[in-house]
C-alpha cells in the first residue's frame, strides 16, 4: 500500500481487529470491528480506542496520536482482510461527527488509488443519493464493495 | 515477515488472537451501527455493476 500501516491482528471470524497506534500520546489500542447491519449483506465499519484498564471503548474521542494517515490506512486495510472472507459484503461507515466522518474521507482519499483496482467506492451526499466516490466531495457515509 | 514487507503486501497477513474472542458477539460501537441503520433506511442503494 501507498501508505505505511500498522500490523494488525484479528478472531477467527475476522470481524473484529486490532493494532496498537504509536505516537507522541504512547501506545494506544485501536479495535476495527465491522457489525451486520439491518439490510442483509451490509457490514457497519467502526473504530475506536480500546481503553486497556477498563476494557471499554472510546469511539468518540480523535486521539491525536501524530499518526492519522497510518491508522486510516491500516483501517483501509482491515477491508481487505474482512472482504478476502466475506467477499460479497458491502461495507457502510459514516463518522459519529462530522470531524470524524471527514477523518474517513481522508481515509478514503488518501487510499483510493488501490482501493479503486479491488473496490466500488460510494459516498452518501447530503441528498441521500449515493455516488462513485469524489475526491473533495462532502459526504454522510461511504459504501465500499468488492468488484464482482 | 517483517513491518516493511507487511506494509508492501497488498493482501495482508492476518494474525489471529484469541484474546479478541472476548468480544466476540458484542456490539462494541451500538450508537454507531444505530446511525448506520438509520442512515440508510431511507436512501436508494446504489446499482453496482457487476463487472470490473
Amino acid at each position: 500500500m501507498k501508505y505505511p500501516r500498522y500490523e494488525y491482528s484479528t478472531e477467527a471470524e475476522l470481524n473484529i481487529f486490532e493494532f496498537e497506534s504509536i505516537g507522541p500520546k504512547g501506545k494506544i489500542v485501536k479495535l476495527v470491528q465491522y457489525t451486520e447491519m439491518n439490510i442483509k449483506g451490509y457490514y457497519n465499519l467502526a473504530f475506536g480506542d480500546l481503553d486497556v484498564k477498563t476494557r471499554e471503548i472510546n469511539d468518540g474521542v480523535i486521539t491525536n496520536n501524530g499518526d492519522a494517515t497510518k491508522v486510516l490506512a491500516t483501517v483501509v486495510s482491515t477491508v481487505y482482510a474482512f472482504t478476502g472472507k466475506y467477499p460479497d459484503a458491502y461495507i457502510f461507515a459514516t463518522g459519529s461527527s462530522e470531524a470524524r466522518t471527514r477523518l474517513y474521507r481522508m481515509g478514503i482519499t488518501n487510499n483510493l488509488e488501490e482501493l479503486k483496482n479491488d473496490f466500488l467506492v460510494y459516498g452518501l451526499r447530503n441528498d441521500e443519493m449515493f455516488e462513485p466516490f469524489i475526491v473533495g466531495e462532502d459526504y454522510l457515509g461511504f459504501l465500499i464493495t468488492r468488484k464482482k | 515477515m517483517k513491518v516493511e514487507d507487511l506494509n508492501k503486501a497488498k493482501i495482508p497477513v492476518v494474525k489471529i488472537n484469541k484474546k479478541l474472542e472476548e468480544f466476540k458477539g458484542k456490539i462494541l460501537f451500538p450508537e454507531k451501527l444505530e446511525l448506520a441503520n438509520k442512515m440508510l433506511e431511507k436512501v436508494e442503494l446504489p446499482k453496482v455493476e457487476t463487472s470490473k
